[in-house]
């Protein structure tokens, strides 16, 4: 008896959820910014939370409502999150882009394995923002991500990127990386001056 | 002449400010949108030099909404690593009035500085 009992009331409590979901749903859409902001900070339980705020994120106006999509969108954190995440690298709206990137400086564990691809990117700029996000991306390969940008990256910026954030981040082992980055980019005031300050600051001299 | 340097990235403000102090001029930094914006209402600047992208608050934004303040207005050089035109032309829409390629070369940047300032044309 107990348990039919508890079966009824997982049952009731499954369709309150369900309905709770299609109700937060709809608030999502609501005219009432502050509505909207709190249906996508309660979202995020609900089956397909991550492609109702990507929907949302994209025709949203309102910045606080905005800020919020993106926090529960690095709440979500599954695989349409980061790829929606992702694509908000490609905006040309740079208050979201930047956005964006911080968002995903709080997914370590999800944004690694598809790091190599966008320090890869066709677009120097996507390559840029990738290095931006490694600013606060709490993870072991950080450095060896930003070795082989100054190593290999021809765009001049994207090197120049990876070399401000060495400074901060890098060990010993990257000043061979910088000292060739010197090399490679001879006639660069801005380089010279970069990759000095970070080997200066690396070995302490 | 005061300047204000407005990017997030620490080494950039550094090279920045070599180049500016060394030709004899007075400058001070925020590290985006909005230090810049509350630097600006409370201080006099005589020009600002701004990235595009930054935390909190973009440089665009930061344009825009200096702009639209009762204040002493002062000329502003956008300075990013985006090269496309619609770039510049977000930029001067936003209230920049010149448009700067990183990385920057010294000569170049102390040139479009000192036509900003009226001291020399290019």
């Amino acid at each position: 008896m107990a348990l039919k009992k508890s079966n009824i009331a997982t049952a009731s409590s499954d369709e309150n959820e369900l309905k709770d979901c299609k109700t937060i749903g709809q608030n999502l859409l609501s005219d009432d910014a502050s509505v909207r902001r709190w249906a996508a900070r309660d979202i995020t339980h609900c089956d397909g939370a991550s492609m109702m705020l990507l929907d949302q994120l994209e025709v949203e106006t309102d910045m606080s409502v905005r800020q919020v999509i993106l926090t529960s969108l690095t709440q979500v954190g599954d695989s349409e999150a980061v790829e929606g995440l992702v694509r908000c690298l490609r905006t040309e709206d740079a208050g979201l882009r930047n956005e964006a990137i911080e968002a995903m400086k709080h997914l370590p564990k999800e944004i690694a394995p598809i790091m190599a691809c966008l320090l890869n990117d066709s677009d120097p700029d996507v390559r840029i923002f990738a290095v931006n996000i490694l600013e606060s991306l709490c993870h072991p390969d950080v450095e060896q991500w930003l070795i082989g940008v100054i190593r290999d990256d021809e765009h001049i910026n994207v090197c120049a990127t990876a070399v401000d954030l060495l400074g901060e981040v890098g060990s010993e082992q990257s000043t061979q990386a910088l000292q060739e980055l010197k090399d490679r980019f001879d006639e660069e005031p801005y380089i010279q001056f970069a990759a000095d300050l970070a080997i200066k600051r690396i070995t302490g001299d | 002449m005061n300047i204000l340097i407005v990017d997030d990235a620490s080494t950039v403000r550094m090279y920045h400010r070599n180049v500016l102090e060394a030709a004899g001029y007075t400058v001070d930094e925020a590290v985006n949108g909005l230090e810049a914006l509350e630097k600006a209402l409370a201080n006099k600047f005589d020009l600002y030099i701004v990235d595009i992208n930054m935390p909190k608050m973009d440089g665009y934004e930061f344009l825009r909404q200096l702009r639209s303040e009762d204040v002493d207005q002062a000329p502003a050089v956008m300075v990013s690593t985006e090269a496309a035109e619609l770039d510049h032309t977000k930029a001067f829409t936003a209230g920049a009035n010149l448009y700067m390629v990183k990385p920057i070369k010294p000569l170049q940047m102390m040139t479009y500085v000192r036509l900003l300032a009226g001291e020399e044309s290019v």
